[in-house]
């Protein structure tokens, strides 16, 4: 107990001075915060814009397209109107007899046309005028948000999570002989690798929670975005996540003889590619995705981590999230199995 | 030779940064290019994809459904609440609807007959709610004798207007597949300028090594010479790097080339790859610390691609964020390719930008480099 104590004091103290660890780990994930930030902040606002629509000022109808609350009506003359439409200054044109030109395709055309439709209709149903009521409103609204755009700030809390794959190649190289001259000589000491491994492992997810720590207050406080209802199960994904990460940092320290700097790329590509599938550079890619390869989403870990940060915290949604704290778990002992494969009985002829 | 052969090998060990991002950045393409691409020769109503759970399954709640069916797609979805709000969250429906047991009733009433979950921020929320208020309204209008007479709603609804689709001239540009163009040159700007830095990047590190370059400074080879190579190495594996995506665009949506402005997107990405290039050379006179250029690769080709309207389109982004933008060649570069052009006279002031971008990479990289050389 001692020894695992006194192993995490000189690695904790190893891995604060190290620049990369420090640039990876604290600096990368604030300035990915600021810039999505910077990008997403219009869109997180959005509003209604209402339709521009163009008519002759002789128009029947004009009286009444005036009432409708979501249209803006311009009288127009007829020299303008393909000059208008061209420019999207409108995005419909009714002439008197109630004909639509429009440039393009589209929900604000469909729009116009489904108003237009109706008048039209209402002549055909033969029925007297008295009988239609449009004062009442038959739907009862159950408003839910749909902002994928926020997906983009739990999947980098999700990716940062899983960045305790710096810290994790670093302790397995330190203990590898073949790689490192610290491994030399911890090979020649009586020191307990084991020991030294799990004092690794403690090390790294405590400095790699302390970080995510600091990005979480950094959202909250300064750039002010609320992500956080349900603290209990998202502390849990967001531990295993760290888990995961040293896991997978020990198997790629472990698996192969490249330098420090290369396996450091490789995490850092890693987790792009899996957090790029799960949202981080555009929601509509994880959408796409979601689509067309479900399968995707539901073994890539980061995704398991955005989806449920984002149900458990924006649905307050708690349902099913045991199946993927089990997937994530199954992840990381394979990964520590595997890792430990490598790792054990390993010894030297000459170095 | 010896200089450029060995460039071109140990960028060829680099092999697996290329790979990764060309892979991802294809597999995306493909997956985004499954859309189809043709002419739009006639105006189509837009719909949008619903889910309905009807718990009333009467002939009322059935005929509105056949109505919400001929004007938008039918998504599954299951009377669970929280399943709804997150497939709305996601945007896989534009909104659900519960019909309720005691629908008719209701509707006669005159009460609010129907649940719908939606975004009312949206604009498609206005079309649902406009439907949905519209069928229940004819209906009413026709009730008598407590009954609907839901045969002429149906004849009365199936009646439209004429829509007209106005015809523009802009040199018979294909809109959907310049969509799909505009995506496919727009993200390449991230992947060249990711895979430049870091591959690019990494090669010269090795060059630069101390090591390395005593025992150059020693050997017969001329420093012009030997930089003259290395810049012919930097040049091959960026047009490489830059023709396999210009090819790939052929491969992907060949046929459609000739319904875009394909030489604008080539020449633009041609003009934009000369300018990472100049980037790059800058970078790798300030540092030649791996690590220090892995950093910049991630944090400055993701960067301007968020600010420059890479990842969201320009005009959803800030003034300000697009005022720091215009100090990245990748703006420019973007905004080419939004622009639907008649002759490049239209675009010389960004393209002029891109090579403005690109000299002033390259001087402050030699005023670097000299100032490394007196050191």
């Amino acid at each position: 107990m001692k020894n695992i104590f006194r192993n995490c004091i000189y690695q904790g103290k190893n891995r604060y001075r190290d620049k990369s660890f420090l640039f990876w780990t604290l600096i990368y994930p604030l300035i990915m915060a600021i810039f999505f930030y910077t990008a997403f902040n219009g869109l997180i606002d959005i509003e209604l814009e209402s339709i521009d629509i163009g008519i002759k000022s002789e128009n029947p109808i004009g009286f009444i397209l005036e009432e409708i609350e979501l249209l803006n009506v311009h009288k127009i003359s007829e020299d303008e109107i393909n000059e208008k439409l061209e420019n999207e200054e409108i995005q419909g044109f009714i002439d008197n007899d109630l004909n639509l030109l429009v440039s393009k395709s589209g929900i604000n055309q469909t729009i116009i046309k489904e108003i237009i439709d109706q008048i039209k209709q209402m002549g055909e149903l033969n029925v007297p005028i008295e009988k239609f009521d449009f004062t009442i409103d038959y739907v009862l609204d159950r408003n839910q948000k749909a902002d994928a755009i926020i997906i983009i700030f739990y999947s980098l809390i999700a990716m940062v999570s899983t960045y305790g794959i710096f810290p994790g190649i670093e302790t397995v190289s330190l203990i590898q002989a073949n790689l490192t001259n610290v491994g030399k000589r911890i090979n020649v000491t009586p020191l307990k690798k084991n020991d030294f491994l799990l004092a690794g492992v403690i090390v790294s997810l405590i400095l790699n929670l302390l970080s995510n720590g600091i990005l979480l207050i950094f959202i909250k406080y300064i750039l002010k975005i609320d992500l956080f209802t349900e603290i209990r199960y998202s502390a849990i994904f967001i531990i295993i996540g760290n888990l995961f990460g040293v896991a997978l940092g020990m198997l790629i320290g472990a698996s192969n003889k490249q330098s420090g700097n290369v396996k450091t790329i490789l995490g850092i590509m890693i987790t792009l590619v899996l957090s790029f599938f799960s949202g981080m550079m555009s929601p509509d890619i994880k959408i796409l995705v979601d689509k067309k390869i479900p399968l995707i989403g539901k073994i890539n870990p980061i995704s398991i981590i955005t989806d449920n940060l984002y149900k458990i915290n924006l649905l307050e949604n708690t349902q099913n999230v045991n199946q993927g704290i089990i997937i994530l778990s199954i992840y990381c002992i394979t990964l520590i199995f595997i890792s430990y494969g490598f790792l054990r009985r390993k010894t030297y002829d000459s170095i | 030779m010896t200089v450029y052969k060995y460039f071109i090998k140990i960028a060829l060990k680099n092999k697996g940064v290329i790979l990764s991002y060309t892979i991802i950045f294809f597999i995306l393409s493909i997956i985004n290019g499954s859309t189809n691409a043709q002419r739009e020769t006639s105006f189509m109503e837009t719909k949008l994809d619903i889910g309905i759970v009807d718990n009333s399954g009467s002939e009322l709640s059935k005929s509105l459904i056949e109505y919400l069916g001929k004007k938008n797609n039918i998504i599954d979805t299951i009377s669970d609440e929280k399943y709804i709000k997150e497939q709305i969250f996601l945007e896989i429906v534009d909104a659900v609807i519960i019909i309720p047991k005691d629908f008719e009733e209701k509707v006669i009433n005159k009460e609010r007959a129907i649940e719908l979950y939606n975004d009312d921020r949206k604009i498609e929320s206005y079309q649902i709610q406009n439907q949905i208020n519209k069928f229940i309204s004819f209906t009413n209008a026709t009730y008598e004798d407590g009954k609907f007479d839901l045969s002429s709603v149906g004849i009365a609804l199936d009646e439209g207007i004429k829509v007209n689709l106005l015809k523009i001239d802009n040199n018979d540009v294909n809109q959907k597949a310049n969509t799909w163009f505009k995506f496919y040159f727009n993200f390449t700007s991230y992947i060249i300028m990711a895979i430049y830095i870091a591959v690019i990047g990494f090669v010269m590190t090795d060059f630069i090594n101390k090591e390395v370059e005593n025992r150059r400074k020693i050997s017969s080879i001329k420093f012009l010479k030997f930089n003259r190579e290395i810049y012919l190495g930097q040049l091959t594996i960026a047009s490489f790097i830059t023709l396999v995506f210009i090819l790939g665009s052929i491969v992907l949506k060949g046929k459609y080339i000739g319904e875009v402005d394909f030489s604008k997107y080539v020449i633009n990405t041609i003009v934009f790859s000369f300018s990472a290039l100049c980037l790059v050379f800058l970078i790798n006179n300030i540092t030649n610390n791996k690590f220090i250029i892995s950093g910049i690769s991630t944090v400055l080709s993701l960067g301007t691609s968020f600010i420059s309207g890479v990842m969201v389109p320009q005009q959803l982004l800030g003034e300000k964020v697009l005022t720091i933008a215009k100090f990245f060649p990748t703006y420019y570069f973007v905004k080419i390719n939004e622009t639907n052009i008649s002759s490049f006279l239209d675009v010389k002031y960004e393209i002029f930008m891109q090579l403005l971008f690109a000299m002033a990479f390259l001087l402050m990289g030699l005023y670097f480099s000299k100032v490394k050389q007196k050191a």
